[in-house]
């Protein structure tokens, strides 16, 4: 998070709060004890003596636990502080703080420590504006507990608070009047439990047969495991591993167990705010880790398969077979003031989640998962032509039915100013993007390969592969924009090519849907000054109406997007156009000490000589983790072929030689070694 | 016992459900509270084959509602996902029947397929 804020988590259970470990909630601050996409603290404060206390130190080291080191008063009196505190924080389940006061005097003292506490239950999305709420706010004293709580109809949410030494409690907080002797401590545990109850006031999750809750001791050996399971990277260029670290350490605290399937975690989307199930997010999170972490593809099938539209729903812009785009459990989710329960607002999450599947499977060998979800991939292909192809024409299209809370852009550039005409026209609403129609042929192929090998139906294969080819045709037909020599970024509702240079057409490399004798200039374009920064491929090109730097989807550089361009860029044969994204993405990389955001502004790397981070909400972004993954993918030059992993490296010179040693999947465990380089010219 | 609860039970034990999956399998029993007390429904999958019975035996996901909001999701009024984030129904046992539930019920009332949007789009 940004500035001062200190953060732990475990899934979607997170705390956010100050230097000190205060959390003091308002509008500008979204700070809190959060569980179950709720708030259930946004007030707890710590006072000795009236006094609030400072900072000396924080050990945050592991993404579940925190420790402050705190003095009372201001920072003048530090030097000769005659009392200190620690305060231990952790996510066990529930939220717990242990509090030490030490007492550094040869004379016992006499000490009031208070901990004010309080919660406005407010829904994850509604942090930032001003709330009345619809149900009430209740607060009770019960023996040793402080209790609030929210009401609404049956829906019931809870904070309990318990202290294991004994507190005065009232309805502001508790208080503890304590006496530590010479050279002594005091310490007492304070737990925080967020209950989401039901009308016989028992946790719902109580109810659950399967429920996952994890111990500290827990947590911290699954994450041993996790990273002494994943492939171990070495590289003469000391940055690259020191990105490699941090991104398979964020990818292990993204992962997210669901209600549902508790032993099938999957990616979620980015942390904290976006802790929860979401399409796109995942399966290309998933898609990106394969040569790491294959597992975490499986949940995403899974689940998302488990959740696979089966009916029409105007709200939700569901169909029969669609892939979800986002699920939450909060009030405003409950109440359907919000469509996430789930909303299905994406025209790509479908294709992509068929192409997942078969990506999974050469990677895995997985018969039996390719097998156990052929329902779901055969009905998500329907949906390519049933539902998809709005106008009957044999192209994939969006618009969203539910227009009041719907999704405007159906695809992974959701700005509303996202799909534009050159002059910065926008389309009207009914939009076919480029990369949906890669992504439906691509999924079409994929499809194809799984029908012929393990649904034994050669005849749907067949009649796939055929469709693939059609669309292949019309798309290198009515997409190609013959003035500029590049693909259009849409069409609209019309048939009008909607001829914004954008990165969108970087997809169509890796989906296999360019026509070869045109991949050249598209490749060119994708390298050339109006789309690339110097860090890598700008969302929209330089020169065109809407372009702005800084604009959200509109001239940034998104180190996801980059790293499906360099996959699809050497999946076409272009070797040093794949190495120079993958060199300026990962230079960009030590910039963010190994964490690369979401985002980036797309000035001229020559200008700022430092990539300038774009502000969003969530670090780390899970398809930003995973961005390295792929892009030593691609410079190593990894194929699955049969049941070999075939190793084809091409390395930019200045990363030296490049190891990836352990890559599990169906060939066992393979290494890949690098030491045949590249000059990409990039080095600025 | 209402008629509506009759019926839709007696439709799935005579037709089934075509949105269930071949896989699924599993038991899920209806517990609906009414004014004289509870009646129970017990729901037997097997590979997308539903049987119906009125045992109050042990299930994977026992629900339990009123028979006044069952009849909403009867009619296509309610979803079984948001009425269970709501606690207008509870469950007891595993989750994924409780995301499943979508496949018994009716659609919403209205709901148009995106051609048929995009005509009335069109005509506007």
């Amino acid at each position: 998070m940004k500035g001062d804020q200190v953060r732990i988590l475990d899934g979607n259970i997170f705390v956010l709060s100050d230097s000190s470990g205060d959390i003091e909630a308002s509008p500008s601050s979204p700070a809190g004890y959060f569980s179950f996409d709720t708030r259930f603290l946004s007030l707890w404060r710590l006072s000795v003596n009236g006094e609030r206390l400072h900072p000396l130190a924080i050990d945050d080291e592991r993404f579940y636990e925190v420790r402050f080191f705190l003095v009372p008063g201001a920072p003048t009196q530090y030097l000769d502080a005659k009392v200190s505190v620690i305060r231990e924080r952790a996510i066990e389940a529930s939220f717990e703080e242990r509090l030490t006061v030490l007492n550094h005097d040869s004379e016992p003292t006499e000490l009031t420590v208070r901990v004010e506490a309080d919660s406005d239950f407010a829904p994850l999305h509604a942090l930032r504006q001003p709330r009345q709420p619809v149900g009430r706010l209740y607060t009770r004293v019960e023996d040793g507990f402080l209790r609030l709580g929210y009401v609404r109809e049956k829906f019931r949410r809870e904070t309990l608070i318990s202290s294991t030494e004994p507190a005065q409690v009232d309805q502001d907080g508790l208080t503890y009047h304590i006496r530590v002797g010479p050279h002594d401590n005091w310490s007492t545990t304070l737990r925080v439990h967020g209950l989401v109850l039901r009308p016989d006031r028992t946790d719902v999750r109580d109810h659950l047969t399967r429920r996952r809750t994890r111990t500290k001791l827990q947590l911290q050996q699954d994450l041993d495991r996790w990273l002494a399971m994943a492939p171990r990277l070495t590289c003469d260029w000391e940055p690259l591993t020191t990105t490699y670290q941090r991104s398979l350490g964020d990818l292990a605290a993204l992962r997210h167990s669901t209600l549902a399937l508790p032993d099938d975690p999957l990616p979620a989307a980015g942390l904290p705010w976006d802790a929860t199930i979401t399409g796109r997010g995942s399966i290309f999170t998933s898609l990106q880790a394969l040569p790491v972490a294959p597992e975490l593809a499986a949940g995403t099938l899974r689940t998302l398969a488990l959740s696979q539209g089966t009916e029409l729903d105007d709200f939700r812009d569901e169909e029969p077979g669609k892939i979800l785009r986002e699920f939450r459990y909060g009030e405003a989710t409950a109440f359907e003031e919000k469509p996430q329960s789930p909303y299905y607002g994406g025209a790509d999450t479908t294709p992509l989640f068929v192409i997942l599947l078969d990506e999974y499977e050469r990677w895995t060998g997985d018969i039996a998962r390719v097998r156990e979800l052929e329902d779901e991939a055969r009905a998500a292909l329907r949906w390519i032509d049933e539902y998809g192809d709005i106008m009957g024409d044999g192209y994939v299209w969006y618009r969203r039915r539910n227009e009041q809370t719907g999704v405007e852009n159906q695809c992974w550039k959701e700005s509303w100013n996202a799909i534009s005409f050159r002059d910065g026209r926008l389309p009207a609403p009914l939009r076919a993007t480029c990369e949906l129609q890669g992504y439906a042929y691509d999924a079409k192929l994929r499809g194809a390969r799984l029908a012929r090998e393990f649904w034994n139906d050669a005849a749907y294969a067949e009649r796939l592969e055929r469709e693939a080819t059609e669309l292949k045709t019309r798309f290198n037909r009515d997409f190609w924009v013959e003035d500029g020599e590049y693909y259009a970024l849409a069409l609209d509702g019309d048939g009008n090519q909607v001829d914004a240079l954008t990165s969108n057409m970087g997809h169509l490399l890796w989906s296999g849907i360019l026509e070869p004798s045109r991949a050249k200039k598209v490749a060119e374009h994708l390298v050339g000054p109006r789309l690339f920064s110097g860090w890598g491929v700008r969302t929209l090109a330089k020169g065109e109406g809407r372009y702005n730097p800084l604009g959200h989807q509109i001239g940034t550089v998104w180190p996801f997007d980059n790293s499906f361009i360099a996959w699809g860029l050497r999946r076409y044969g272009f070797t040093d156009e794949a190495a120079m994204i993958a060199e300026g993405i990962l230079d960009a990389a030590e910039y963010f000490q190994g964490r690369l955001p979401e985002a980036f502004a797309g000035y001229d790397r020559e200008q700022t000589r430092h990539p300038v981070e774009y502000p969003t909400a969530s670090s780390p972004q899970a398809w930003s983790t995973g961005a390295p993954f792929l892009l030593l993918r691609a410079m190593l030059g990894l194929e699955p072929y049969g049941d070999d992993l075939i190793v084809v490296p091409e390395v930019p010179g200045r990363f030296g030689r490049t190891e990836l040693l352990d890559i599990p999947g169906r060939w066992g465990r393979v290494d890949a070694v690098g030491n045949v380089t590249v000059d990409v010219g990039n080095s600025q | 016992m209402s008629n509506a609860t009759n019926r839709f039970f007696g439709e799935l034990s005579q037709h089934g459900c075509e949105r269930l999956l071949k896989k699924t399998s599993g038991t899920i029993r209806f517990d609906l509270e009414h004014e004289n007390g509870i009646e129970y429904w017990l729901l037997s999958i097997s590979n997308a084959n539903v049987e119906v019975s009125r045992d109050k035996r042990d299930a994977d996901t026992v629900i339990r509602t009123d028979t006044a909001f069952f009849e909403r999701m009867i009619r296509g009024e309610a979803k079984p996902l948001t009425a269970w984030l709501r606690n207008d129904i509870t469950s007891d046992g595993e989750f994924r029947f409780v995301v499943l539930l979508e496949r018994l019920f009716p659609p919403p009332v209205g709901a148009r397929h995106p051609r048929v949007a995009s005509e009335h789009w069109r005509q506007r």
